[in-house]
Protein backbone atom coordinates (compact mmCIF):
# COMPACT_ATOMS: atom_id res chain seq x y z
CA UNK A 1 0.00 0.00 0.00
CA UNK A 2 1.20 3.50 -0.79
CA UNK A 3 2.31 5.33 2.32
CA UNK A 4 1.79 9.04 2.77
CA UNK A 5 0.28 11.79 4.79
CA UNK A 6 -2.08 14.67 4.22
CA UNK A 7 -0.82 18.19 4.71
CA UNK A 8 -2.80 21.38 4.34
CA UNK A 9 -2.47 25.12 3.83
CA UNK A 10 -5.46 26.19 5.85
CA UNK A 11 -3.44 28.41 8.18
CA UNK A 12 -1.92 30.25 5.20
CA UNK A 13 -5.26 30.53 3.44
CA UNK A 14 -6.89 31.91 6.57
CA UNK A 15 -4.13 34.50 6.79
CA UNK A 16 -4.59 35.42 3.14
CA UNK A 17 -8.32 35.85 3.70
CA UNK A 18 -8.14 38.65 6.20
CA UNK A 19 -6.81 36.56 9.09
CA UNK A 20 -10.04 34.60 9.21
CA UNK A 21 -10.43 32.93 12.61
CA UNK A 22 -10.76 29.18 13.06
CA UNK A 23 -14.16 29.77 14.65
CA UNK A 24 -15.38 31.77 11.64
CA UNK A 25 -14.16 29.16 9.17
CA UNK A 26 -15.77 26.43 11.26
CA UNK A 27 -19.03 28.32 11.44
CA UNK A 28 -19.13 28.75 7.67
CA UNK A 29 -18.73 25.04 6.97
CA UNK A 30 -20.53 23.56 9.96
CA UNK A 31 -17.53 22.40 11.99
CA UNK A 32 -16.40 23.39 15.46
CA UNK A 33 -13.34 25.56 16.11
CA UNK A 34 -11.63 22.56 17.72
CA UNK A 35 -12.16 20.46 14.59
CA UNK A 36 -10.66 23.19 12.39
CA UNK A 37 -7.69 23.34 14.78
CA UNK A 38 -7.30 19.55 14.59
CA UNK A 39 -7.46 19.62 10.76
CA UNK A 40 -4.91 22.44 10.60
CA UNK A 41 -2.57 20.53 12.89
CA UNK A 42 -2.92 17.43 10.72
CA UNK A 43 -4.44 15.44 13.56
CA UNK A 44 -7.79 14.89 11.92
CA UNK A 45 -8.54 14.22 8.26
CA UNK A 46 -11.84 15.81 7.27
CA UNK A 47 -14.46 14.14 5.13
CA UNK A 48 -14.30 14.80 1.42
CA UNK A 49 -17.38 16.99 1.73
CA UNK A 50 -15.84 19.11 4.49
CA UNK A 51 -12.63 19.39 2.47
CA UNK A 52 -14.57 20.69 -0.54
CA UNK A 53 -16.43 23.15 1.69
CA UNK A 54 -13.14 24.49 3.06
CA UNK A 55 -11.82 24.95 -0.47
CA UNK A 56 -15.06 26.69 -1.45
CA UNK A 57 -14.76 29.17 1.44
CA UNK A 58 -11.29 30.17 0.22
CA UNK A 59 -12.42 30.02 -3.41
CA UNK A 60 -9.57 27.74 -4.43
CA UNK A 61 -9.26 24.20 -5.79
CA UNK A 62 -9.18 21.32 -3.34
CA UNK A 63 -5.57 20.57 -4.24
CA UNK A 64 -4.54 24.04 -3.11
CA UNK A 65 -5.83 23.32 0.37
CA UNK A 66 -4.86 19.70 0.88
CA UNK A 67 -1.82 17.87 -0.43
CA UNK A 68 -0.96 14.20 -0.37
CA UNK A 69 2.72 13.79 0.53
CA UNK A 70 3.96 10.40 -0.62
CA UNK A 71 6.43 8.71 1.69
CA UNK A 72 8.98 6.75 -0.26
CA UNK A 73 10.00 3.39 1.15
CA UNK A 74 13.82 3.50 1.61
CA UNK A 75 14.05 -0.28 1.12
CA UNK A 76 12.27 -0.15 -2.24
CA UNK A 77 14.12 2.98 -3.34
CA UNK A 78 17.54 1.44 -2.90
CA UNK B 1 -10.33 21.44 26.42
CA UNK B 2 -13.53 21.18 24.38
CA UNK B 3 -17.00 21.20 25.93
CA UNK B 4 -17.59 17.57 24.93
CA UNK B 5 -14.32 16.48 26.49
CA UNK B 6 -15.33 18.22 29.71
CA UNK B 7 -18.66 16.36 29.64
CA UNK B 8 -16.82 13.07 29.15
CA UNK B 9 -14.53 13.86 32.10
CA UNK B 10 -17.57 14.74 34.19
CA UNK B 11 -19.21 11.41 33.33
CA UNK B 12 -16.03 9.53 34.24
CA UNK B 13 -15.72 11.36 37.56
CA UNK B 14 -19.40 10.78 38.37
CA UNK B 15 -19.00 7.06 37.72
CA UNK B 16 -15.80 6.82 39.75
CA UNK B 17 -17.33 8.66 42.72
CA UNK B 18 -20.62 6.75 42.63
CA UNK B 19 -19.72 3.24 41.52
CA UNK B 20 -16.20 3.05 42.94
CA UNK B 21 -17.34 2.83 46.57
CA UNK B 22 -20.35 0.72 45.52
CA UNK B 23 -18.24 -2.01 43.92
CA UNK B 24 -15.72 -1.67 46.74
CA UNK B 25 -18.52 -2.46 49.16
CA UNK B 26 -20.30 -5.24 47.27
CA UNK B 27 -16.99 -6.75 46.19
CA UNK B 28 -16.22 -7.71 49.78
CA UNK B 29 -18.85 -10.43 49.64
CA UNK B 30 -22.58 -11.04 49.95
CA UNK B 31 -22.68 -9.78 53.56
CA UNK B 32 -25.71 -10.23 55.72
CA UNK B 33 -28.33 -8.99 53.30
CA UNK B 34 -31.81 -10.32 53.85
CA UNK B 35 -32.87 -12.93 51.28
CA UNK B 36 -36.11 -11.28 50.11
CA UNK B 37 -37.19 -8.78 48.87
CA UNK B 38 -33.59 -7.56 48.62
CA UNK B 39 -34.35 -4.05 49.81
CA UNK B 40 -30.88 -3.45 51.25
CA UNK B 41 -28.87 -3.94 48.01
CA UNK B 42 -31.63 -2.28 46.00
CA UNK B 43 -31.55 0.73 48.32
CA UNK B 44 -27.77 0.90 48.08
CA UNK B 45 -27.90 0.83 44.30
CA UNK B 46 -30.64 3.48 44.25
CA UNK B 47 -28.54 5.70 46.51
CA UNK B 48 -25.50 5.29 44.25
CA UNK B 49 -27.58 6.10 41.17
CA UNK B 50 -28.97 9.23 42.83
CA UNK B 51 -25.43 10.35 43.78
CA UNK B 52 -24.33 9.86 40.19
CA UNK B 53 -27.31 11.81 38.83
CA UNK B 54 -26.67 14.63 41.31
CA UNK B 55 -23.01 14.90 40.29
CA UNK B 56 -23.98 14.85 36.62
CA UNK B 57 -26.77 17.40 37.10
CA UNK B 58 -24.64 19.88 39.05
CA UNK B 59 -21.69 19.29 36.73
CA UNK B 60 -23.74 19.84 33.57
CA UNK B 61 -25.16 23.04 35.01
CA UNK B 62 -21.71 24.28 36.01
CA UNK B 63 -20.21 23.48 32.61
CA UNK B 64 -23.15 24.95 30.73
CA UNK B 65 -23.03 28.21 32.63
CA UNK B 66 -19.24 28.37 32.51
CA UNK B 67 -18.84 27.63 28.79
CA UNK B 68 -19.42 30.21 26.08
CA UNK B 69 -22.26 29.44 23.67
CA UNK B 70 -19.92 28.88 20.71
CA UNK B 71 -18.35 25.96 22.56
CA UNK B 72 -21.70 24.24 22.89
CA UNK B 73 -22.26 23.70 19.19
CA UNK B 74 -24.07 20.65 17.80
CA UNK B 75 -21.97 17.57 17.01
CA UNK B 76 -19.87 17.92 13.90
CA UNK B 77 -18.32 15.13 11.82
CA UNK B 78 -15.26 14.75 14.10
CA UNK B 79 -17.46 14.57 17.21
CA UNK B 80 -19.64 11.96 15.50
CA UNK B 81 -16.57 9.93 14.46
CA UNK B 82 -15.26 10.00 18.04
CA UNK B 83 -18.70 9.05 19.35
CA UNK B 84 -18.92 6.18 16.87
CA UNK B 85 -15.45 4.90 17.80
CA UNK B 86 -16.13 5.09 21.54
CA UNK B 87 -19.53 3.40 21.32
CA UNK B 88 -18.04 0.59 19.22
CA UNK B 89 -15.32 -0.02 21.83
CA UNK B 90 -17.90 0.09 24.65
CA UNK B 91 -20.15 -2.32 22.76
CA UNK B 92 -17.44 -5.00 22.64
CA UNK B 93 -16.77 -4.62 26.37
CA UNK B 94 -20.49 -4.88 27.11
CA UNK B 95 -20.87 -7.94 24.88
CA UNK B 96 -17.91 -9.69 26.50
CA UNK B 97 -19.29 -8.91 29.95
CA UNK B 98 -22.80 -10.06 29.12
CA UNK B 99 -21.50 -13.34 27.68
CA UNK B 100 -19.48 -13.88 30.84
CA UNK B 101 -22.41 -13.04 33.10
CA UNK B 102 -25.08 -14.84 31.11
CA UNK B 103 -23.24 -17.95 30.00
CA UNK B 104 -20.67 -18.68 32.70
CA UNK B 105 -21.72 -17.07 35.98
CA UNK B 106 -24.95 -19.11 36.38
CA UNK B 107 -22.73 -22.17 36.93
CA UNK B 108 -20.89 -20.63 39.87
CA UNK B 109 -22.90 -17.69 41.26
CA UNK B 110 -26.43 -16.57 41.94
CA UNK B 111 -28.63 -13.68 43.03
CA UNK B 112 -27.06 -10.32 43.63
CA UNK B 113 -23.62 -11.53 42.63
CA UNK B 114 -24.92 -11.90 39.09
CA UNK B 115 -26.86 -8.64 39.31
CA UNK B 116 -23.77 -6.78 40.50
CA UNK B 117 -21.64 -8.42 37.84
CA UNK B 118 -24.14 -7.20 35.23
CA UNK B 119 -24.03 -3.67 36.68
CA UNK B 120 -20.23 -3.87 36.74
CA UNK B 121 -20.01 -4.67 33.03
CA UNK B 122 -22.50 -1.94 32.15
CA UNK B 123 -20.41 0.55 34.14
CA UNK B 124 -17.21 -0.83 32.62
CA UNK B 125 -18.56 -0.32 29.11
CA UNK B 126 -19.55 3.25 30.01
CA UNK B 127 -16.06 3.87 31.41
CA UNK B 128 -14.57 2.58 28.15
CA UNK B 129 -16.97 4.77 26.17
CA UNK B 130 -16.02 7.99 27.95
CA UNK B 131 -12.34 7.05 28.19
CA UNK B 132 -12.14 6.60 24.42
CA UNK B 133 -13.90 9.97 23.99
CA UNK B 134 -11.39 11.69 26.30
CA UNK B 135 -8.41 9.93 24.70
CA UNK B 136 -9.59 10.81 21.19
CA UNK B 137 -10.01 14.49 21.99
CA UNK B 138 -6.63 14.50 23.76
CA UNK B 139 -4.85 12.91 20.81
CA UNK B 140 -6.47 15.30 18.35
CA UNK B 141 -5.97 18.40 20.48
CA UNK B 142 -3.83 20.82 18.55
CA UNK B 143 -1.98 22.21 21.57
Amino acid sequence: MMQGSISNRIRTLRFMNGEMSQAELGQRIGLTRQTIAAIEAGKYSPSLEAAFRIAQVFNVALGEVFQWDVKTNPLKAS
Amino acid sequence: MSYREKIAWLSLIAMAVAYGPYFGFVGRGPGSWEPLPHLHPLGLFAMVSIVRMLILGVGYLYLRLGSPREERQPLDERDRAIEHRSITAAYYVLMAGMILVGCFMPFSSAGWTIVNATIFWIVASEVVHYSVVVASYRVQASS
